[in-house]
């Protein structure tokens, strides 16, 4: 019983790290780099929904509009002040420059909000649960479960039905080849930049409602989404979906095989480290993940 | 012998390096007598460390252009073999520290050879994985202190075997002569095959291997020589400061910091890690004790540090060594 529950519960966060993951997997599709800050930008998507609500006082779901918008915004900006000259280096400095605004942005919280941990006390669905036969569910994973689920469809949908998703596309397929079709590739990375944004802003919404709000947060789940985004192929939609899945049910699953044991070393703390460990054996063993084509 | 002459030779640098090298050699051995405060000596302490552990970083990531963001985790095996031994079985420094050594080269053996299948982003994001999970291991296991840590036992007066002194001069003395066998063997290192061999590996993979170079054991050796360094100075870590925890050890900001030193000064050139730590330290000291004073401004050194990063990676992704070349080449 209690692993069929950690396996709902799982599922349900699974689908707000495919969320998280997605942004990551467009950027690195599209323009081969491999953006350390996402999981800062997840961050501020979470102080963002914390002070707007706050401060405003209005419901920390309503506010979603707004931490996606802080999120593009933030994702724009990133891009055509750093990353754009980083493209013109060699790799190790694509790496650092990602690497700096990481650190620029996560100290930049720490400096601002200081290094409390916070937590939004007020809202709709916080502290509610529903319970169906057995199983108990917190309205506000419920919520982020679902609403991910939807942001995550209404991206692909974008992907694969409009124009700019198709060039986007084509973009990450081929850079040059689709230069000469007349798709402006600065253009297109700005976007993959915006839209990478605006989901992690989405997401840390929506994970505003139920956890934690710190300074440091960003390593975790920019961790984790390399996770999601190496199980499920570098570049790949689809796999990062069902690798989201995959991640956060074991990520659940895991503390329940480790209450069984009693050892130091199984536990509801290892629960990440259970994560990282599954991405070193993934991409050492199977690079191009399940779903994965670029290499 | 033909080694060590090699290692002593600096003759291939530019008259004004040799005369730099000199005067700061100078200037360190006389530091101590320089009439510094206690705080100073300890900024030259770790500045001298970072030196080291850069120079480490600097074989497998300067040299071979493979990003490695995981050397905390070594810096960790080293302060923990050393802390331990210390305190189960109260084994001297002087045979603790080869240990701490020998088992971070067969770790890195372990580690390296699945790792350097990987390339680029995905070689540095694995090594922030392997170093985050063993400082999750570190941080849960009961015997080794978990996340209180492991104090050392104090001596009642100094002791040569244990490595505790008074005074801070003779740790300053000590990181010197390992900063120095440093300095040699990379001196040697950069000339040796191996080093030219991992310059080419970083110009261009394929070629290499079309040349017959066995790319992967290369970087595999040059990243075991890599944590061999770095052990070296976590040993250190913990005879000097006495106190040892995962966070202080093995935490991801140590790796980053080291990673960043090399590259900032200037990643693959002999002086670059010396010279990037000469920067960092002592701005991230500085600037922590004065904010310090400041209460309520955490954060904003290591903003200052990481506008530093990216605009070093933007304009100039060679450090401050390749600013000091470029200038050089237009002065000629």
């Amino acid at each position: 019983m209690a692993l069929i529950d950690a396996l709902l519960q799982g599922i349900l966060m699974g689908l707000l790290f495919a969320l998280v993951a997605l942004g990551l997997n467009i950027i690195f599709g599209v323009m081969n780099i491999v953006n350390f800050a996402h999981g800062e930008f997840l961050m501020i998507g979470m102080y963002t929904t914390y002070w707007t609500s706050l401060l405003l006082d209005i419901d920390p779901l309503f506010t979603l509009p707004v931490a996606a918008l802080v999120g593009v915004l933030l994702g724009i900006a990133s891009y055509y002040s750093l990353i754009r000259y980083l493209l013109r280096g060699p790799a190790i400095a694509q790496l650092f420059g990602t690497f700096g605004l990481m650190l620029f942005l996560r100290y930049l919280a720490q400096f601002l909000f200081g290094i409390d941990y916070r937590i939004i006390q007020k809202g709709l669905l916080i502290g509610k649960s529903l319970s169906i036969g057995p199983f108990i569910f917190d309205w506000t994973k419920l919520a982020a479960g679902i609403l991910s689920l939807f942001a995550f469809a209404f991206v692909y949908y974008f992907l694969n039905k409009t124009k700019t998703g198709k060039a986007l596309q084509a973009t990450s397929i081929n850079k040059e080849a689709a230069s000469y079709m007349g798709i402006k590739t600065d253009k297109m990375n700005a976007i993959a930049w915006a839209i990478g944004g605006g989901t992690v802003g989405i997401a840390g919404g929506l994970l505003a409602n139920f956890y934690y709000i710190y300074p440091t947060i960003g390593i975790l789940f920019v961790m984790i989404a390399f996770a999601c985004v190496a199980l499920g192929g570098f570049g790949s939609i689809k796999g990062v979906f069902f690798a989201g899945l995959l991640v956060g049910i074991l990520e659940m699953v895991f503390p329940v095989f480790g209450s069984l044991v009693n050892s130091d070393f199984l536990g509801p703390h290892f629960k990440f480290t259970i994560v990282y460990l599954a991405y070193f054996i993934i991409v050492v063993f199977r690079p191009q993940g399940l779903f994965g084509w670029k290499n | 012998m033909e080694k060590l002459k090699d290692a002593l030779d600096f003759r291939d640098f530019s008259r004004a390096e040799q005369v730099g090298f000199t005067i700061f050699s100078i200037f360190l051995l006389l530091f101590p007598w320089l009439g510094a405060g206690s705080f100073v000596k300890a900024v030259m302490i770790q500045f001298l460390l970072f030196s080291l552990f850069g120079m480490g970083w600097n074989t497998v990531g300067g040299y071979g252009g493979q990003v490695e963001l995981g050397k905390a985790q070594y810096v960790g095996i080293g302060a923990y073999t050393v802390a331990l031994t210390m305190v189960w079985w109260k084994i001297p420094f002087w045979v603790s520290m080869p240990m701490g050594i020998l088992l971070a080269v067969g770790y890195s053996f372990m580690i390296g050879y699945p790792l350097f299948r990987l390339k680029g982003h995905y070689f540095a994001i694995a090594t922030i994985a392997t170093s985050l999970v063993l400082q999750d291991i570190f941080a849960n296991w009961k015997l080794v202190g978990a996340a209180k840590g492991i104090e050392l036992p104090i001596h009642d007066h100094p002791d040569f075997l244990y490595m505790q002194f008074k005074s801070d001069t003779y740790y300053y003395y000590f990181i010197m002569v390992l900063f120095y066998v440093a300095i040699f063997y990379m001196n040697w290192f950069r000339r040796s095959k191996l080093g030219y061999q991992l310059r080419m590996i970083k110009d261009d993979e394929d070629a290499a291997e079309s040349l017959g170079i066995d790319t992967r054991w290369c970087k595999i050796k040059a990243y075991s020589i890599a944590s061999a360094f770095v052990a070296v100075g976590g040993g250190f870590m913990a005879v000097y400061n006495l106190y040892i925890d995962p966070v202080s050890v093995m935490d991801l900001d140590l790796s980053i910091k080291i990673a960043l030193m090399a590259m900032l000064g200037g990643a693959g050139s002999l002086w670059g890690p010396t010279i990037g730590a000469a920067f960092l330290v002592p701005l991230d000291r500085f600037l922590g004790s004065w904010l310090g004073g400041h209460g309520g401004l955490i954060g904003l050194d290591f903003m200052i540090y990481a506008m530093l990063i990216m605009v070093v990676s933007a304009y100039q992704p060679r450090g401050i060594w390749g600013i000091i070349e470029q200038f050089r080449r237009k002065g000629s």
